[in-house]
This record gives C-alpha cells, sequence and structure tokens, in this order.
C-alpha cells in the first residue's frame, strides 16, 4: 500500500478516508485534524494557557505532545484514582513525559479530595467504578484550571468515545446527555471552564498509531474497571459497524453534531448555581461530588 | 499462526477487526496488505480504551 500524499509505502491504511500514509505525512494529517477542530469549534486562543487532562494513556498524552507542538502553553492534571497498579504506572508514564518535554504537571489525588480512591467508592456507591470517578474527574478538572486561573481543560476524548457516548446516550434517549456533548463546551457560569476535546475527530486507532510513531510511552494496558463497562460493549457494536461500512461512526457522531445536537439543547435548559458546600457550580443545593464524598464519609 | 500470508488474512484467523488493532512489526507499523513470514514476529496492540460514566 503506498501513500497517499507522497508514493512511499504506507504504515497506516484509514479506510473512512479511502487513503493510506507513510510515518511523517500520516503525522502531517493527524496535526491537520487537531488544527480543524480547534478553528471549527473556536476551541482555544493561540496565546492561551491550557489545562490538558492526562490519564497516561495514549489519547490524552497524543493530545498534550500535539498542543505542545502546536506552540500551546499547557500544563498537565493527573488524577490519581487510586487504582491499583494501573494508577501507579499510569501516573509514572505522565511524570516521564512531562519531564522530557520540560513542562509542568499537576498531581491531584482522588483519595485525598474525595475522601477514598475510586475502588472504594465504587462498593460504597454501589454504582458501577466509572460512575464515581468521572463524577470525580470532572469536578477536579473543573476546581484545578479554576484555582490555577486557566480558563479552558482539554481532554483526549477521540472520535470513538464520542460516538459511543452518543451511542449510549441515543439508547437510553438521555435527551439531557444528548444537549451537552459538544467537541467544545462553553463557560456557562463564572466558575466552570471551558472544556474541549481537540481529538474528537481521529479515531482511537489514529490516536493509537500517532502515539506509537512519536514514540510516545504510554500505558498499554487498559484500566481494570473498563473491563464490562457498557462504554466498551458499544464501542464494540459501532466497531463492527464500521468494518461493514467505513466513516459509520464519523457519520453517525458528526451527523449528530451538525444536524440533531440542536434541537435537544433548546429543550433542555437548566439553571445553574453555587453549591452551598463548596461553591462549585450545580443545578441543586448541594453538588453531586460533595454528596458523593459525604456517602464515602458515612461509610467509614 | 502460519506465516506467508497477508496481515489482514492472520486477523481473520484470529476473529480480529483490523480497525481495532496496530498491528507492528520491529519497531514500524504494516498495513493489512503486507505479507509476514513464518520467522516474522508481529504485534497485535489492541487500540480500544474505555470506561465512561
Amino acid at each position: 500500500m503506498k501513500c497517499r500524499k507522497c508514493g512511499e509505502s504506507a504504515v497506516l491504511e484509514l479506510r473512512r478516508h479511502n487513503a493510506a500514509f507513510c510515518a511523517p505525512d500520516f503525522l502531517d494529517f493527524f496535526r491537520n485534524q487537531v488544527r480543524e477542530a480547534i478553528r471549527k469549534y473556536r476551541m482555544l486562543e493561540k496565546d492561551e494557557h491550557v489545562l490538558v487532562a492526562v490519564s497516561g494513556g495514549k489519547d490524552s498524552l497524543a493530545l498534550w505532545d500535539v498542543l505542545i507542538d502546536e506552540g500551546y502553553t499547557t500544563t498537565g492534571l493527573y488524577l490519581d484514582l487510586g487504582i491499583f497498579d494501573y494508577s501507579i504506572e499510569s501516573r509514572a508514564k505522565c511524570e516521564t513525559f512531562a519531564a522530557a518535554r520540560g513542562v509542568p504537571l499537576i498531581v491531584r489525588s482522588v483519595a485525598e479530595e474525595v475522601g477514598a480512591p475510586v475502588p472504594v467508592i465504587k462498593d460504597v456507591t454501589r454504582r458501577p467504578p466509572c460512575s464515581g470517578c468521572g463524577l470525580s474527574k470532572r469536578y477536579l478538572m473543573n476546581r484545578v484550571a479554576l484555582d490555577h486561573g486557566i480558563g479552558v481543560v482539554a481532554t483526549g476524548h477521540n472520535l470513538d468515545d464520542e460516538a459511543a457516548t452518543l451511542f449510549g446516550s441515543i439508547t437510553h434517549w438521555h435527551t439531557d446527555a444528548l444537549a451537552r456533548q459538544s467537541p467544545a463546551l462553553p463557560s456557562t457560569h463564572a466558575k466552570l471552564a471551558r472544556r474541549v476535546k481537540p481529538l474528537y475527530r481521529l479515531s482511537e486507532r489514529e490516536t493509537a498509531a500517532y502515539a506509537f510513531v512519536r514514540k510516545i510511552d504510554y500505558i498499554v494496558e487498559e484500566c481494570p474497571f473498563a473491563k464490562g463497562a457498557t462504554s466498551i460493549a458499544h464501542k464494540e457494536t459501532l466497531s463492527r459497524m464500521e468494518d461493514a461500512s467505513p466513516g459509520a461512526k464519523h457519520n453517525f457522531l458528526f451527523g449528530f453534531l451538525e444536524k440533531g445536537r440542536a434541537a435537544f439543547e433548546r429543550a433542555e435548559a437548566v439553571e445553574l448555581r453555587e453549591c452551598v458546600r463548596c461553591g462549585q457550580v450545580t443545578t441543586g443545593t448541594v453538588c453531586a461530588f460533595c454528596k458523593l464524598a459525604d456517602q464515602v464519609k458515612r461509610a467509614k | 499462526v502460519a506465516g506467508g500470508r497477508r496481515v489482514k488474512d492472520v486477523l481473520r484467523e484470529l476473529d480480529i477487526l483490523p480497525e481495532t488493532v496496530l498491528v507492528i512489526r520491529g519497531d514500524e507499523l504494516i498495513t493489512a496488505d503486507q505479507v509476514v513470514r513464518d520467522a516474522d514476529t508481529i504485534e497485535l496492540r489492541p487500540v480500544m480504551s474505555g470506561g465512561a460514566s
């Protein structure tokens, strides 16, 4: 197979684009997709300080790598979830990456902030581990951004993540989630940082290939709690659709963003206020994070 | 698995969708039309990551 641009031997075929690329031209393609994402949704100003949420996995480290290369001022944020060896190893990957590139990394521990690590939160709440984990991450990303005066948080969500989330929301007709799903969420309150997903145009195979070609040392092993997660089941379903019809995932997600989302957004306006306990933004009186921390404290 | 075949045939025998893995030989990625020989070692690295609330 030959590279579409230069005719040299290709290293990666992208069926949904009906193309194959050599390593240097693939990196160009990848960076162009990130630039297009940032431009289309006006995600970042050129001189803006960006908080990059990193897990040690391929997506977030690839994102950090691209944003540094593109000239953004970045600070990494690693949230230690307390998930045994997985957390120890993934933290080390982030620290090595930050040290090699000379960029700052902030580390926060869920065990310290919530009162218990993710495995204990799972037992206390009797809900899937990803539930308390996701809630804690979203809360802490926003709070750390505010504490450091950073207006925008970038996460490594890719096309497959976004398509799987969309699939899950549609399966249950979670219209509030459909209203919120976007590659770029604006700040709707003085205490809310903007959230952007500059990799939403790239599949997880493309982010893995980018990380490999760029020799980024990322954690290949998956979070032990991801096994059996419904998001994985959704991804598997979508992958079979993609195999039968290349571009299916892309069309599913992009069609929603371009044609579907606005209708849900109009129908789902919510009033935001500040949590009476911690002062962070919530739709209720006490925010979900404080309720979670209470639940953990009561169980001790 | 036996070599002397294209990557895509190896993946089919293992029932792996090509979109779900990187195929690595040595320190390079290879495409599904490449032939792997019996003496080759290839790594099939899953690309799916998960977990979401």
